[in-house]
């Protein structure tokens, strides 16, 4: 037995709410509250890193979930937290993060879980052959269990921050906020830049009178709603410029790190031009969209369980060529690949839920059912969604006699159920009624069952 | 110079690469082949915009290559432009006389020339990257100056220049590029799959000549469509012909 022992860097250990990173130890990691994010980015988000989140969607506020776990996390374990506040003072900002249940189990993600599994799991006894009933239910995300408590906290959306937390926190130190329309000279607001420059200022100061006090504690720097109305206006060349800047101050203080959430209408090539969202990539260490099905009903109903599609553009890698969730992410799915032999499939799909109680990322899949690209032989009924948006946009002007028209299909032992179509050409003039009030006509063949993927009609196995 | 290519020296390589598939593995591999044929003997400047000093010291150490032995020998320059950058751009573009790199053409100037003295020829001079002072306001006809009187530099002093450029608009070819590409002599180009993100395969790389190359060299140019294959791993990357990846084989 070698009796040599590794020196291990114990200055890591001191760092609150930290750890190593698992791709390299010279790189100190920590959480962003949200358990499949963390495992998106690698295990955490790296000290001396900006991470972006686009939200192109302006009717929901994904990304500012996102920003707000993120301050709330910094708060649980302790470290320093600077808020920038832009429309909205920064302290109310704050009061409107998210908490965690003080009296909960250590595990009550995995609680949840298992109640919505129990009951599915005793139906599926009936069901699945004796082959596979040591397999574990399918994983579509991942949780904290294997994590400690002091480097990610499992957040409760209905549970908000108890206010003496954060009067604890503005008076200890640990919790600084700075508001752009505060920060801006009414003398010099003709200048586009300055509210960028006075908030970098700001920055500065604060990170100045930390190292005054010679800190061992982590600095998170939120900044949600940039690009908002209270940063006037700004080109793109001063959002590029603040990131870039941002990101050296980074650089120049490795314990700090940055995560910023950039307003609905500048998240998207069609404000920045061409190029817009990989420029951005390009000026931060990790930048990734949440694009949520809002404004698109059609991919709702084709994914009712999630909502919205999670685009990666760039991880953080400050150490290394490969960006550590390459190696380290369940969710991507790239590691597996090797694992498996190499035999290499690419990256999972992600995309994001709001639950009652949390924010999930996970791996994106077709229902059991099949999905569009299912075999059919009749146009089905979910095909009527996407007419409905689609005619929505056109302009071609459908007939009177087309908008009343209703389609009804009928199937056996269940009432008859009318689906409108406003486009005559999707009628199946075999079962078309002109008048809702009028009694079906009895059908002369039989509607050809199709498996399709409907939302709004009861799955096939609920009896 | 960059061995799966064989590139000659004293030339002037263009590099570009797209944001899932970034180039810092091939200045790094430059750096490092660069020192392991030369050791002490000769020049190396990074002029550097975007990264840090801590993280080409990290990459490089996988290759056992010590950073910090060759800023001490004073073999290895890193030049951090951002501050240079960031003091530029506050102030008002009117009131800046000049072309705001002159300073660093000097310093450049001035370095490569103690280089040929007391080292050998046969400097490396890397900057990266262009693309990103263009985007944080500095004007195409400045930063089209600077390269050229980097390339004129280079060539007085037989020294390699290698320019890193992000294309973020892959189908259209940006004014900024094109200019670069007039004047290289070399273009390496980086781009992902097509097919997206792999776990065997990072991404591809071909090899153009550029107007200034010369027509006899024994260089190999590879065509996008012969593309050569890598996968990246913590600190450096394994080339590959296509269809030869370890998933496939």
């Amino acid at each position: 037995m070698s009796s040599f022992k590794r020196k291990s860097s114990s200055r890591t250990q001191t760092l609150p709410g930290t750890r190593p990173s698992p791709g390299s130890n010279a790189t100190t990691i920590t959480s962003t509250g949200i358990p499949s994010l963390d495992d998106i980015l690698g295990g955490g988000l790296p000290l001396s890193c900006s991470f972006v989140v686009a939200a192109p969607d302006p009717h929901s506020s994904y990304g500012e979930l996102v920003q707000k776990t993120f301050v709330s996390q910094g708060l649980a374990c302790k470290q320093d937290v600077l808020v920038v506040g832009s429309d909205q003072d920064a302290l109310d900002w704050v009061n409107g993060c998210m908490w965690f249940h003080s009296s909960a189990s250590s595990n009550p993600s995995l609680e949840e879980d298992a109640e919505d599994q129990k009951p599915a799991d005793e139906e599926q006894k009936i069901k699945i052959a004796w082959r596979y009933e040591q397999m574990k239910q399918f994983q579509t995300t991942v949780g904290s269990t294997s994590i400690s408590e002091d480097f990610c906290r499992t957040f409760d959306l209905t549970t908000r921050i108890p206010s003496f937390t954060i009067e604890k926190a503005l008076k200890d130190g640990h919790l600084f906020t700075c508001n752009v329309l505060n920060t801006l000279d009414p003398t010099s607001w003709s200048e586009s830049s300055s509210a960028t420059q006075a908030v970098l200022l700001n920055i500065e100061d604060v990170l100045s009178q930390r190292s005054s006090k010679i800190p061992n504690t982590p600095l998170r720097i939120c900044i949600p709603g940039l690009g908002s109305y209270a940063w006037g206006d700004l080109r793109t060349q001063d959002i590029l410029q603040f990131l870039y800047q941002l990101r050296a101050i980074l650089r120049r203080n490795p314990l700090a790190c940055a995560s910023i959430g950039l307003e609905s209408h500048i998240s998207t090539d069609a404000w920045g031009g061409p190029g817009w969202i990989q420029k951005l990539g390009w000026m931060c260490d990790g930048l990734i969209t949440l694009d949520a099905f809002t404004t698109n009903p059609s991919l709702s109903t084709l994914f009712p369980s999630h909502h919205g599609l999670v685009h990666i553009h760039t991880l953080p890698s400050p150490h290394t060529l490969l960006p550590s969730s390459d190696r380290f992410s369940t969710l991507r799915g790239l590691s597996a690949s090797v694992a498996e032999g190499g035999n290499s499939s690419g990256e999972n799909n992600l995309a994001f839920k709001c639950t009652r109680k949390r924010l999930i990322f996970e791996t994106m899949h077709l229902d059991v059912e099949g999905g569009v690209a299912e075999r059919r032989t009749v146009p089905a009924s979910s095909d009527g969604v996407l007419d409905n948006y689609n005619s929505h946009v056109s302009s071609i002007p459908v007939p009177k006699t087309g908008l009343a028209s209703v389609e009804v299909e009928l199937d056996p032992g269940s009432a008859a159920k009318a689906v409108p179509t406003p486009s005559p050409s999707h009628d199946d003039t075999g079962a078309s009624v002109v008048v809702e009030a009028q009694a079906p006509k009895p059908r002369l063949k039989k509607a050809k069952k199709t498996v399709a993927f409907w939302s709004d009609r009861p799955d096939l196995y609920d009896f | 110079m960059f061995s799966p290519f064989d590139l000659p020296e004293d030339i002037f390589l263009l590099i570009t690469d797209e944001l899932p598939s970034p180039a810092d593995f091939a200045l790094c591999h430059c750096l490092v082949s660069h020192i392991k044929e030369k050791q002490n003997s000769s020049l190396r400047v990074v002029l550097s915009v975007s990264e840090s000093l801590t993280r080409w010291q990290s990459i490089l150490a996988k290759s056992n290559v010590n950073l910090s032995q060759q800023i001490a020998a004073k073999t290895f320059h890193f030049i951090d432009i951002t501050s240079m950058a960031l003091v530029q751009t506050d102030t008002d573009t009117d009131k800046v006389h000049g072309n705001p790199f002159h300073a660093l053409y000097e310093q450049i100037s001035s370095l490569l020339e103690e280089g040929n003295r007391d080292l050998n020829p046969g400097a490396l001079v890397i900057l990266d990257d262009i693309s990103s002072l263009e985007w944080i306001g500095f004007s195409t006809s400045d930063l089209l100056r600077l390269c050229r009187a980097l390339r004129v530099l280079c060539l007085k002093n037989q020294a390699t220049l290698i320019i890193r450029h992000h294309i973020v608009t892959p189908g259209e070819l940006d004014p900024l590029f094109r200019h670069l590409h007039s004047l290289c002599t070399y273009h390496l180009d980086i781009q992902p799959l097509n097919s997206g993100r792999s776990g065997d395969v990072s991404g591809q790389i071909a090899l153009h000549s550029g107007p200034n190359a010369f027509p006899q060299s024994a260089v190999k140019t590879r065509q996008r469509s012969a593309a050569l294959q890598y996968r990246l791993t913590d600190g450096t990357a394994i080339f590959f012909e296509r269809g030869s990846s370890r998933g496939v084989l």
